[in-house]
This record gives C-alpha cells, structure tokens and sequence, in this order.
C-alpha cells in the first residue's frame, strides 16, 4: 500500500500537506500523531470515502480513484466508533457485510462461522447487537471488517473506547493478523501501543509526515517513543 | 442489483423489529375504525335524539301530536326567552291569534336542529289546516301548489351519500399514512444510520452507494404501502360494520369498484416519490431527531393544500392543478370516487408530476450520500 504527497482539504482546513508513505504484507505500521493530526483522513482517502485534492494512492496496485471499488475489496477498517445494527444479531450483521462484501452465497456461512470462531463471538453471536457489551460490539465490527479476508487491515483507534481486557484482545488480533501476512495499518495516539506492535511507523503533525521509518530508529536513544514523539511535535 | 436486494432485505428486518413502525402501522390501522365508530354513533344520535320545546300559552289543537312524531317534547316553563338560553332547546310562546314567538341560541347545535324540526312541523300544521278549510269550503287544495316539482335523481342517493363521505375521508387517509407509514424507517435508514455510527461501515463496502440506496427506498416504499394498505383495509372492515343515517334508514358505505387500481397506483406512485424525498431530507440529517425536524414540515406543506381541496364543494381543477404532487393524488381519487370513470389526461398528468418528483428526489438523494460532507459533517 503506497500514499505519495497526498493533500487534503475539509472546508478551510488544510489536512494534509503532501504526506508520502508505503506499508508491507505482513508487517504492522503505526501512524501516529495527535489528534487533527490527519490519521483519520489518510485511512479514509486509503479507503476510498473521500477523495485526495492531489497525490496518489494505491492498494495491491489498484488506484484509489480509478478503482475504488476494486480497492474496497481490499481493504479492511475498524474504528473507534462501534457502530453496529441494534436490531440485528451479531450473526446477522456479520452476515449482511459478508454479502455486501461480494462473498459468495455458498461461502458466506462457512465465512461467518470461520471468523466467529476466530474472535470467540460464539457465545453471543445470535444476541441482538443492542445488548452487547462495547468489548463484544467491538468484535463484531472486527468480524465484519474482515469476513471478506481483505489483504489490508487499517485500524483507527480501535482500542479509544474500550476496557482493558476488550483492548488486549483487539492487539492480539492484529498481531495475529500480522503471522497470516496481511498489511496491518494501526493509527493510534497512544505512543505505548505503537511502541509494542509497530514494525515501522510514520509520525503526522498538522498534515505532514514529521518522521518515519522502523519504530526502533524513529525512538533513537530516548528512553520511550512518547519522548520522541514530544519532541518530534515540538511538545518537549 | 444483488447489493440493493441485500439491503432491501436488511432494512425490512430491521424494520420489522422496530416498535416505532410497528407502533404507527397499529395505531393507523385501529384509528379508522374507531373514528368511523364515533362518528357513526354521532350521527345515528343525532338524527334519533329527542329535543326539548319549553312553551307558555295555549298549544293549537292537533300540533302537541306532530311535535311527539318527530321526537320534540313539550314542556310548559315560566319564560321561554329565558328557559332557551340552558334549560331547554327552544323557547316558545303561544300567542292568541296564532302568533308564535320563537327564541333560541345559533350557537347551540342542539338549539338549530330543534329549531329547524320546529319550523317543519309549523310548516306541515299549516298545509294541514289550510287543507282542511279548503275542502270544508269545496275548493281543491291543489290551488295552493300549482306548480308540482318531481325529483328524479340520476344516481342513488346513497351511493352519492356514500361517494361524498369517501371522496373526503380516503384520499386524506391514504396520502397521510403512506407519508407517515415510512417517515420512520426513512430517517431510520439515513439519519438512524450515521447516529449509530454504521453509515462509514457501509459505504466501505464495494457495493455502489446507488445500489445502497435504492435498496433503501425500495425498503421504505415498501413500507410505507403496508401502513397505507393497513389503514384502508382496516377502513373498509369498519364501513361494513358502521352505517350512516339516511332518509332511507341506515346506509352501508361501498366503493367505486373503479377506484381501487386507481388507489393502488396513485398509493404506489406516492410511495415511490415521497420515499426518496424523505430519504434525501434524512441524509441530510445528522441525527434521527434532527430528521424529524426536517420532514414534519413536509408533511404538513404536502397535506395541506390537499385538505383545503377537500373542504371545497364541486370544486373542478384545471389540469394545471395535476401537476402539484399530492394534491393531484387526492384529485385523481375524488374523481374516481364521485363519477366512478377515470380521467386518463388527469391521471398521465399525475403520473408524470409524481414520477418526476421520484426522480428529482432520487437524484437528490443519490447526490447527497455520495457527497464526502456525509462522513466528515459530524
């Protein structure tokens, strides 16, 4: 997945001032940055909800403007936001977005079963969605983003609005995520998870790309990636 | 088209199991047959209730018989001016000479109806007695009408009763429950979807946002003819139950056979465009209460040019009228009712008023669920 001088404007808001960057099969890549920072704008023009004033995006070399429904074959999103559908059962929305996703009819059961099983959602997979805990919904948005077995994952502050236990199993799906060989694009703020999980990183800062590189040689000789994140945003 | 049939299907479910749907389609299905109940007993009521006469003076001979047929009781009160303001209907004085004074209040019901019965029997006591003179003197009473007025109605006036009373209330009912049929599953789908926070799930799907959204209209649609279809079914078990007074007895309600494909199509037609442009108003919507506040207005813009319509007797549009969407659906139904024929210019006319308003809404709808302002207006 390769993103070349992408620029973006929302309203009179500059987002984005021409940030490059490229993320590998089987690796986790962190982008970082505070919050307005343009983590979330990036993964959304890499998924084709909104379109870049200028640059380049390409996704297993799908153009993200020419063929953005070929990309959305692709990719895989999970975000902080939990929305699920309260008068479905977990099943049933897992099952609507594996149909939405282009899964074949005589695929989907097997498909739904598979990644149930994976995410342990068995034990409340035909409750209704509006009686689901936030860890439990957080799961079934996993579930969904992922039934179509996308090669790129991105998760955007998957782990914002969860407990502790909810979050450990969401890193450990991206670790796990990352041994099947997907490309596992993780954008957070919190410069403790990215420390752990990340291979590479790229940090943001006000639309730009301020650093980049593997997450080891971004930390230099401080003592944590959070000290040289301050001082990359001129916190420090 | 398989992604649009795939949400069809899911929007169904969903709207199966929402208490707010159900609830409205229930409430529309039992309020008909209440309203017509109340307004069956009102009538037959009123049309058998006795009224009460106070008088002073002497009753000429023979009328205290006329007033007990037609249900008005006499009751002898110290001043009728003053006993017709609360203790009785009208207020009578019997003067020597056959004058009579009448008082009553206009601004009582009771006291018009009573009034009116007492001018009648006043009426036929007087042709009887002149009658009576008349022969007693060997003259034909007939020198008294001369001229001899013969109705013969072209149609039965129970079926014009029954007509006049569907031409007012069906057209009202049906557009009024399909608009408000789908309004929640409507806002559900669009507004609904972004307040839960499903709608960027959704669209990061690879099925195109057209295929998204025409799945959603056909839901509503669909709905929105239930509710409709609820409502008029649940009517017309009501009207073969309930009758309405007439001079001829008791009078069942029947309809035009004529009107019914006429009803499914125009039902069908409004269903099709009013579902885009709810859907379009509740995409604009940031939330479902913020969609409500969009559509109400609809609602009321749309119904009511068509209630002033219905309030006005013989009332013989143009066909520029035909263009207004809604109001040419409740003309193109008046007219089927009342002359039993349908109106082929009227009803192209209509067609083509609401197919494009479908369309201009589609498009609409189409604009603003791909415009990026749909995720990051939040």
């Amino acid at each position: 997945m390769a993103v070349e001088r992408l620029e973006k404007t929302l309203g009179k808001n500059k987002v984005l001032r021409g940030i490059s960057f490229s993320a590998q099969a089987g690796e986790i890549f962190g982008l970082l940055g505070p919050n307005g920072a343009g983590k979330t704008t990036t993964l959304r023009i890499i998924s084709t909800l909104l379109s870049a004033d200028s640059g380049k995006v390409r996704v297993m070399g799908f153009d993200t403007r020419k063929a953005p429904e070929d990309v959305r074959r692709r990719v895989g999103v999970v975000t902080a936001d939990i929305g699920v559908y309260p008068r479905l059962s977990a099943r049933e929305n897992i099952v609507y977005f594996a149909r939405l996703s282009e899964v074949r009819e005589t695929d989907v059961k097997g498909r739904v079963d598979a990644v149930i099983e994976r995410l342990d959602i068995g034990s409340f997979a035909d409750q209704r969605a509006e009686s689901l805990s936030s860890g439990q919904k957080q799961k079934v948005a996993i579930a969904r983003a992922i039934v179509h077995d996308p090669q790129v994952l991105m998760f955007d502050e998957p782990t914002s609005n969860l407990d502790v236990l909810a979050s450990k199993e969401v890193r450990e799906f991206m670790v796990e995520s990352k041994g099947r060989g997907k490309c596992v694009i993780f954008s957070t703020h919190v410069m403790h998870d990215a420390e752990r999980l990340c291979d590479r990183i790229t940090i943001l800062h006000e639309g730009q790309v301020v650093a980049s590189g593997p997450t080891a040689e971004v930390r230099g000789s401080r003592l944590e990636l959070e000290d040289a994140f301050l001082e990359l945003v001129g916190a420090k | 088209m398989r992604a649009a049939w795939i949400v069809y299907r899911k929007e169904l479910i969903e709207i199966v199991r929402d208490r707010r749907t159900l609830i409205a389609i229930g409430i529309a299905a039992l309020a008909t047959p209440i309203v017509l109940s109340v307004i069956s007993q009102v009538a037959s009521r009123t049309a058998t209730q006795t009224y009460t006469i106070g008088y002073t003076g002497e009753i000429p001979v023979g009328l205290d018989v006329l007033f007990q047929a037609t249900s008005l009781k006499l009751v002898q009160v110290v001043d009728p001016a003053v006993a017709a303001k609360q203790q009785v209907d009208v207020g009578v004085a019997f003067r020597p000479g056959g004058e009579i004074d009448e008082y009553y209040d206009p601004s009582r019901q009771g006291a018009q109806i009573a009034s009116t019965r007492l001018e009648t029997i006043l009426g036929q006591y007087d042709a009887a007695q002149a009658d009576a003179a008349l022969r007693s003197r060997g003259i034909d009473p007939g020198i008294l009408t001369p001229l001899h007025l013969v109705a013969h109605p072209l149609s039965s006036p129970v079926q014009a009763a029954s007509n006049a009373f569907l031409s007012f209330f069906l057209p009202y009912i049906l557009v009024t429950m399909i608009l408000t049929g789908g309004f929640s599953a409507a806002l559900d789908s669009t507004a609904g979807e972004r307040e839960r926070k499903t709608l960027e799930s959704l669209l990061l799907t690879p099925a195109p946002r057209s295929r998204l959204l025409l799945g959603k209209i056909a839901a509503v649609t669909s709905i929105s003819l239930v509710a409709a279809v609820a409502a008029i079914v649940s009517m017309f078990v009501a009207l073969s139950q309930v009758s309405l007074p007439g001079r001829s007895g008791s009078n069942h309600i029947t309809l035009n056979p004529v009107a019914i494909p006429v009803m499914v199509w125009v039902a069908l037609l409004i269903a099709i465009s009013f579902s885009s442009v709810t859907l379009a108003l509740g995409t604009l919507a940031k939330s479902f209460r913020q969609g409500q506040a969009y559509v109400t207005p609809l609602y009321f813009i749309t119904i009511f040019p068509a209630s002033i319509i219905l309030f006005i007797p013989d009332f013989n549009p143009n066909l520029a009228y035909y263009l207004v969407p809604i109001l040419n659906a409740v003309l193109v139904l008046r007219d089927a009712i009342v002359h039993n024929a349908v109106e082929w210019p009227n009803l192209a006319v209509t067609t083509i008023s609401l197919v494009g308003t479908g369309a201009l809404s589609w498009y609409a709808a189409l604009r603003l669920f791909t415009r990026e302002a749909l995720l990051t207006r939040s």
